[in-house]
């Protein structure tokens, strides 16, 4: 009698979790970018110990390769006694060049080439299931982050803010299946959408593929591949790789393969974006 | 006393995941810690203990690793809890060679389900080839069973004192 009402119990419970599960997932699908009161909670309340867990991590780390320099540190302490010498002769020549560099730089920077505002993130939290490709970074919307606000590295676009919480951001990388990006070929100003490529076995490569291209475009391996802007989400012109195969498809498309020019795997600080893009929107008037 | 020693758990799986993600992305994405404590939970607790253990593992998964949609691994882990349970109240699971089953079974069940509801709800995942879930399994089930010796062990001499 009593096993009778636990197992009742228990199925009813079941049937509940799974209910709630099934309301809760779509309403997420409904609302589309998933921005609930409900989701900015949950994620504010676990990534702090995301951050403090990067913290711990870096800390071991730092004690540990602080341990392994310590040996043998006498006799470096010599040979480096001994370069210092020539190093302070070079020293005054560096400091000349360094200076000289500073002043490019500043000229450059006046020229306004990537007239983004940024911000710099750090990762502290990779992705850790088979199923998505994502970041985690220790700056929210406290620090002026926004959904969709798009994240690039030095070496090209790296991906944008799925969801965010006061003093964290998860980042949808360009290799996840869902991802996507208006591209265009810079040469020949071929436009079409990059996402995450998988091979036969449904397996992510590593490398993006471009889709939408029609047959008879113009594009050959090697192509630089930029943000063309008009999924109003990434900045025009930003790099995201190079085509690295084309091919010509089944259907009425060609099958381009693009290698990404950000290092997934090297990932330590990247730069948020948060100069918004203007709003266009198509207006008639009938007269 | 269940219920803290889960959350410890919990907070315990989150810590390791996000550990190992930082220093060794691709095993990251094999071990699956919040698998192990639903397991666990569902064999020692049955049925109600591993649906609401599964409930929370696959929440804060879905929250810190998960992708555009929540509660996905959520309801994966749920079903898998429930499982688990009810395989635990029914059969005697107690020996490794039983254990090295369920867990197995929990791995394939948990991605199976997830990538079935990733399909539903039109949310596009990476997927396992039969090798990558082999894998899985095997790195999930060769962690599990030693982690499981190693609480049940602490438990009695605790018990004992």
């Amino acid at each position: 009698m009593a096993r009778g009402l636990a197992t009742n119990k228990s199925r009813l419970l079941l049937a509940g979790l799974v209910l709630g599960h099934l309301v809760a997932i779509s309403k997420q699908v409904d609302v589309g970018d998933g921005a609930t009161l409900f989701e900015r909670s949950l994620f504010a309340v676990f990534s702090p110990l995301q951050g403090l867990i990067s913290g711990g991590v870096d800390g071991v780390g730092g004690t540990w390769s602080s341990y392994v320099s310590l040996r043998g540190v006498r006799e470096e302490n010599k040979q480096l006694r001994d370069r210092l010498a020539v190093t302070e002769l070079l020293l005054q020549q560096r400091t000349h060049l360094a200076h000289e560099a500073q002043r490019l730089r500043e000229l450059l920077q006046l020229r306004g080439v990537l007239p983004l505002e940024t911000l710099v993130a750090e990762v502290i939290a990779r992705d850790g299931v088979p199923w998505f490709r994502t970041v985690t970074l220790n700056k929210g919307s406290r620090h002026g982050l926004a959904l969709n606000s798009p994240v690039i590295s030095p070496n090209g676009v790296v991906g944008r803010v799925i969801r965010l919480g006061p003093e964290a951001a998860v980042v949808q990388l360009l290799l996840d299946q869902e991802s996507g990006i208006g591209v265009r070929i810079e040469r020949s100003r071929v436009t079409g959408v990059v996402a995450g490529q998988v091979d036969s076995a449904g397996q992510l490569t590593g490398d993006l593929q471009m889709k939408y291209v029609p047959m008879l475009a113009d594009v050959v391996e090697g192509d630089l591949v930029i943000a063309s802007g008009l999924d109003r989400i990434y900045p025009p012109g930003l790099v995201v790789g190079r085509v690295r195969q084309v091919k010509l498809g089944s259907g009425v498309s060609k099958e381009i393969l693009v290698a990404p020019s950000a290092r997934f795997d090297r990932l330590e600080e990247v730069l948020v974006v948060r100069t918004p893009l203007p709003d266009v929107t198509a207006t008639e008037t009938v007269q | 006393m269940k219920v803290f020693w889960t959350v410890v758990a919990l907070v315990g799986a989150l810590a390791v995941q996000s550990a190992l993600s930082l220093i060794v992305p691709g095993w990251a994405r094999v071990f699956d810690p919040f698998l192990l404590v639903v397991v666990y939970c569902g064999l020692k607790g049955g049925e109600t203990h591993g649906m609401l253990a599964g409930a929370a593992a696959g929440w804060a998964q879905d929250v810190a690793f998960g992708g555009r949609v929540l509660g996905l691994a959520g309801l994966s882990k749920v079903l898998v809890g429930f499982g688990v349970g009810r395989a635990g109240t029914r059969f005697q699971l107690t020996e490794p060679g039983a254990r090295l089953l369920v867990i197995v079974l929990a791995v394939l069940l948990d991605a199976l389900t997830l990538r079935q509801l990733a399909a539903a709800f039109d949310v596009t995942t990476g997927a396992l080839t039969v090798p990558g879930l082999a894998l899985r399994a095997l790195v999930n089930a060769g962690m599990g069973l030693p982690l499981f010796a190693l609480v049940e062990r602490r438990r009695w001499r605790w018990s004992g004192a």
